[in-house]
């Protein structure tokens, strides 16, 4: 009769792991690629995150991925596209000429060669992230670089997210199981979930997303509002933000790692880039159900919380916030009134020399031991006796 | 639940001698299933650690990377133990300082690196005909084909349960009997087939776990006819790697592989036109045999990693109740079907009794006597409890525990009634030394989960599994052994 109690039914719950969607953001700024083309060109790194990309596929059949470019002027789609790549080669390939060769250099056309020595799945990712990759170099302008010297990385985090609330909306609710998969409409309330209450967590949802950015730039100040929301959107959707830095400096990226209960790791030496494989195996391979029982790495480093103001965009120690809505500036506003919200804020002591107000003057004590009462002193000197 | 069925094919493995293995993981695509069906999600993430790193991953580090708590503990004995037995992980030691360390089968590490990595010319990924097809078969039709074929079978094993009700038994072919039969799915006793536990057993499975069941058997029947079981199990490997819609040339199959073809199609997994033909079609059955995935589903699971090529295979609008979930149960013990097929019907009527039935709808009720007489036929109540489940109606999906406890409690006590022992098979241990020894090898055998039962008075306890144990017992020797020699010297 023991069997039958409430213990019991818990043990039964499946212990199938949810499927997981990795998004990688790229950062392909191509400033940053040429100053570490000599210790890790950027060919080197892809073909690295390839496999790494093979392997999340290959630890479950349901997993996905999704890579998203960060150029300089833009943010790109490497896969998966939307237009189908045969679409894109009839009318993108004859006005790119060199893009064709450059495919047909490759063996083959838009489709992967059928290759009996690769799992297929593997192969039509690398063949389209691959393709994609190279249409967005040969697109890009010698005036797109010229003119941003910085990395398109909000852009990437917005398409990422927006990606991730969609495929978590595709997918059914179901609490204990995800081998089924009903189209009823009712299905898509999975997605509001999210919104009406960010305590639970993705994981009670079919899917368990998370974000790896793998950044070579620093200076992303410039975005810093639309970076910081995005962060914050991910922390309430519980998605953490993994962040491979190779280059650059870490302020804000630092603090989506933080934030989101992601992964934050900064290769700055050449050999520590040499095994950025074994790096990304490692780390960043383990989605959220092997977190569960693995210590995360790069925890416990001193975070830089710093922000950056709202008006130059410069990082500051002390900044002025607008009482109303929250913005952060550099230094005192003109006219007292907040660039953002438009609130009139009285800053009425700030910046005025603290006016010094003369002490009163403590009278003086008589010492102690002339007399038990204190008597109010008097301008004249106390007679003395004697 | 299709942990059962990864579980007996573990069990099936782990039999294999190591020759076996080490032949099986010559093959990228057996590695690259093995790593992605058989193991534990722990054990995933610890290959692909160690699967670039240069030197042996030092015990003390991979302790100090688990979670120290019971639940991780637990995990990571279950973890090791798991790669362990499919020889996929083994002891050693550093060799610069001595410490004891884990290293990766030399054979799988190089065959999963090239799964990942493509290269060399093992083609074990499928070849794909070089000549297109003049009358290509579109994905809906081979989901047909296969639930035709799969559907046979089964009605031929629930068929004998109910001579009459069950479709022709001329549908399947006479191998696919005999192989039943040796997998004691049905017995036949004069002219007709009569389904036994087994058969129970097997029909309430899902899709996926029946598959491997059945193929098990055929497993362990083709090592009696001399069929060399790594060629069949890595062929079977590959069909899992295949992708539907294709068409595969046989030609760089070996022979065991040709003659597995008929096989194969006899029971839907791969799809030929004539049994000559030097190409085939892998079904949904086949395709899905090393994933979790339903096995003919209408999802958007199964499109993610192919959504470039195949965008509109994946949606079939027959594909029947049967995968979709259609039950309902309520806690008055009633029950809806939203089915008209006579295959779930009549696995239906095996434990509830039918009430009415409409175009689209059954109802039945669950009571004593229709519980009591499906386990007298030697249906276990945890069965009929696991099929509610499976294939409940999401509606019922929503609310956790899916089933409604009172009705899943009552049909544990109607079963109950019944017996009143539980049999194990397993090891007694006894003599284990001290009581402080006694409590960590239980806390151990705890641990790994297959401790079940304890006399601590005694000083005795009762394990299902052994192998794991009888490691522990030789370390804790070793140990010992070493500590006596250094209080001595």
């Amino acid at each position: 009769m023991n069997a039958i109690d409430a213990t019991d039914r818990a043990v039964a719950e499946q212990d199938i792991e949810p499927p997981s969607l990795l998004t990688i953001i790229i950062d392909t700024n191509p400033h940053a690629w040429a100053l570490l083309d000599d210790t890790l060109p950027l060919t080197k790194a892809v073909a690295s995150l390839l496999v790494f990309i093979n392997a999340h596929l290959a630890i479950n059949y349901t997993n996905q991925v999704a890579v998203i470019a960060s150029h300089s002027e833009r943010a790109e789609w490497l896969y998966p596209t939307d237009v189908h790549p045969d679409n894109v080669q009839s009318n993108g390939a004859l006005a790119n000429g060199r893009d064709y060769e450059d495919l047909m250099d490759r063996g083959g056309p838009v489709q992967p060669p059928d290759d009996a020595n690769k799992y297929r799945p593997f192969a039509q990712l690398e063949h389209t992230l691959m393709y994609n990759l190279r249409k967005m170099m040969n697109t890009t302008t010698t005036d797109a670089i010229n003119s941003s010297p910085a990395t398109m990385l909000a852009g990437a985090l917005t398409r990422a997210l927006a990606y991730i609330s969609k495929q978590t909306a595709s997918l059914p609710t179901a609490t204990s199981s995800t081998q089924f998969n009903y189209s009823d409409p009712s299905a898509m309330a999975g997605g509001n979930e999210l919104t009406t209450d960010p305590t639970k967590s993705a994981n009670a949802l079919g899917l368990s997303s998370r974000i790896l950015i793998v950044s070579v730039s620093g200076d992303l100040a410039d975005r810093y509002i639309e970076i910081m929301n995005c962060i914050f959107a991910c922390q309430r959707m519980s998605v953490p933000i993994d962040v491979l830095k190779l280059a650059g400096d870490p302020v804000f990226l630092q603090q989506a790692a933080d934030t989101t209960g992601g992964i934050y790791m900064s290769l700055s030496t050449s050999t520590a880039r040499a095994g950025l494989l074994q790096y990304l195996m490692f780390a960043y391979l383990m989605d959220q159900t092997a977190r569960n029982h693995l210590i995360a790495p790069g925890e416990g480093e001193g975070v830089d919380f710093r922000a950056a103001c709202f008006c130059h965009k410069r990082v500051v120690d002390i900044g002025f916030v607008c009482s109303i809505c929250l913005s952060i500036f550099c230094e005192p506003l003109p006219d007292g009134t907040c660039l953002l919200c438009g609130s009139h804020l009285s800053m009425t002591n700030y910046g005025r020399k603290p006016v010094v107000v003369p002490k009163k003057k403590v009278k003086k004590k008589k010492r102690p031991t002339e007399s038990g009462t204190d008597t109010p002193a008097s301008g004249a000197g106390t007679p003395m006796p004697g | 639940m299709s942990s059962t069925a990864s579980q007996r094919a573990l069990d099936y493995l782990e039999q294999l001698p190591g020759t076996t293995f080490t032949k099986l993981y010559q093959q990228p695509s057996t590695a690259l299933a093995i790593f992605r069906r058989m193991l534990p999600h722990l054990a995933k993430t610890l290959v692909m650690a160690m699967l670039y790193m240069p030197k042996p991953f030092a015990v003390a580090d991979v302790d100090v990377w688990i979670k120290p708590d019971a639940e991780g503990l637990q995990a990571r004995d279950r973890a090791l133990s798991i790669l362990q037995r499919l020889r996929i992980l083994f002891d050693t030691r550093d060799e610069k300082d001595g410490r004891p360390a884990y290293k990766l089968s030399d054979g799988f590490a190089r065959s999963l690196r090239m799964a990942l990595t493509g290269g060399g010319n093992h083609r074990s990924f499928g070849v794909p005909s070089n000549a297109p097809d003049k009358q290509p078969v579109s994905g809906s039709y081979l989901d047909a084909f296969a639930r035709q074929q799969w559907e046979a079978i089964l009605y031929y094993v629930v068929g004998s349960a109910h001579a009459g009700l069950g479709g022709s038994t001329d549908a399947i072919s006479a191998g696919t009997k005999q192989l039943l039969q040796k997998g004691e799915f049905v017995s036949v006793r004069g002219r007709e087939a009569h389904i036994t536990q087994r058969g129970f057993t097997f029909l309430l499975q899902e899709i996926n776990a029946q598959i491997w069941t059945l193929l098990i058997v055929y497993l362990e029947v083709s090592g009696a006819l001399h069929m060399d079981p790594v060629d069949v199990l890595s062929f079977l490997f590959t069909l899992g790697s295949l992708e539907l819609g294709i068409s595969y040339s046989t030609t760089n199959l070996t022979p065991t592989q040709q003659q597995m073809l008929d096989d194969l199609s006899d029971f839907g997994l791969v799809y030929r036109r004539s049994n000559d033909e030097a190409r085939y079609y892998p079904t949904r059955l086949a395709t899905t045999l090393t994933s979790d995935a339903p096995a003919l589903p209408n999802t958007s699971l199964t499109s993610t990693t192919s959504t470039t090529t195949l965008a509109s295979s994946s949606t079939d609008p027959s594909a029947s109740a049967n995968e979709k979930g259609y039950i309902i149960l309520e806690t008055n013990y009633r029950l809806y079907a939203y089915t008209s097929s006579p295959l779930p019907i009549t696995i239906l009527s095996l434990f509830a009794t039918l009430k009415t039935r409409y175009p689209n709808l059954i109802t039945a009720k669950l009571t004593k006597s229709s519980i009591q007489s499906a386990i007298a036929s030697g249906i276990t109540s945890d069965q009929i409890i696991t099929y509610l489940t499976t294939h409940a109606h999401p509606i019922l999906r929503r609310q956790n525990p899916v089933l409604p406890p009172t009705v899943v409690d009552q049909i544990r006590l109607w079963q109950i009634e019944g017996e009143r022992m539980t049999a194990w098979k397993g090891f007694l241990i006894r003599d284990v030394g001290t009581a402080e020894e006694y409590d960590k090898a239980v806390q151990y055998a705890d641990a790994l989960g297959v401790l079940r039962k304890e006399f601590r008075g005694k000083g005795w306890f009762f394990v299902s599994r052994m192998d794991q144990m009888s490691v522990y017992f030789r370390a804790q020797a070793a140990k010992k052994k070493e500590a006596m020699a250094r209080r001595e010297g």
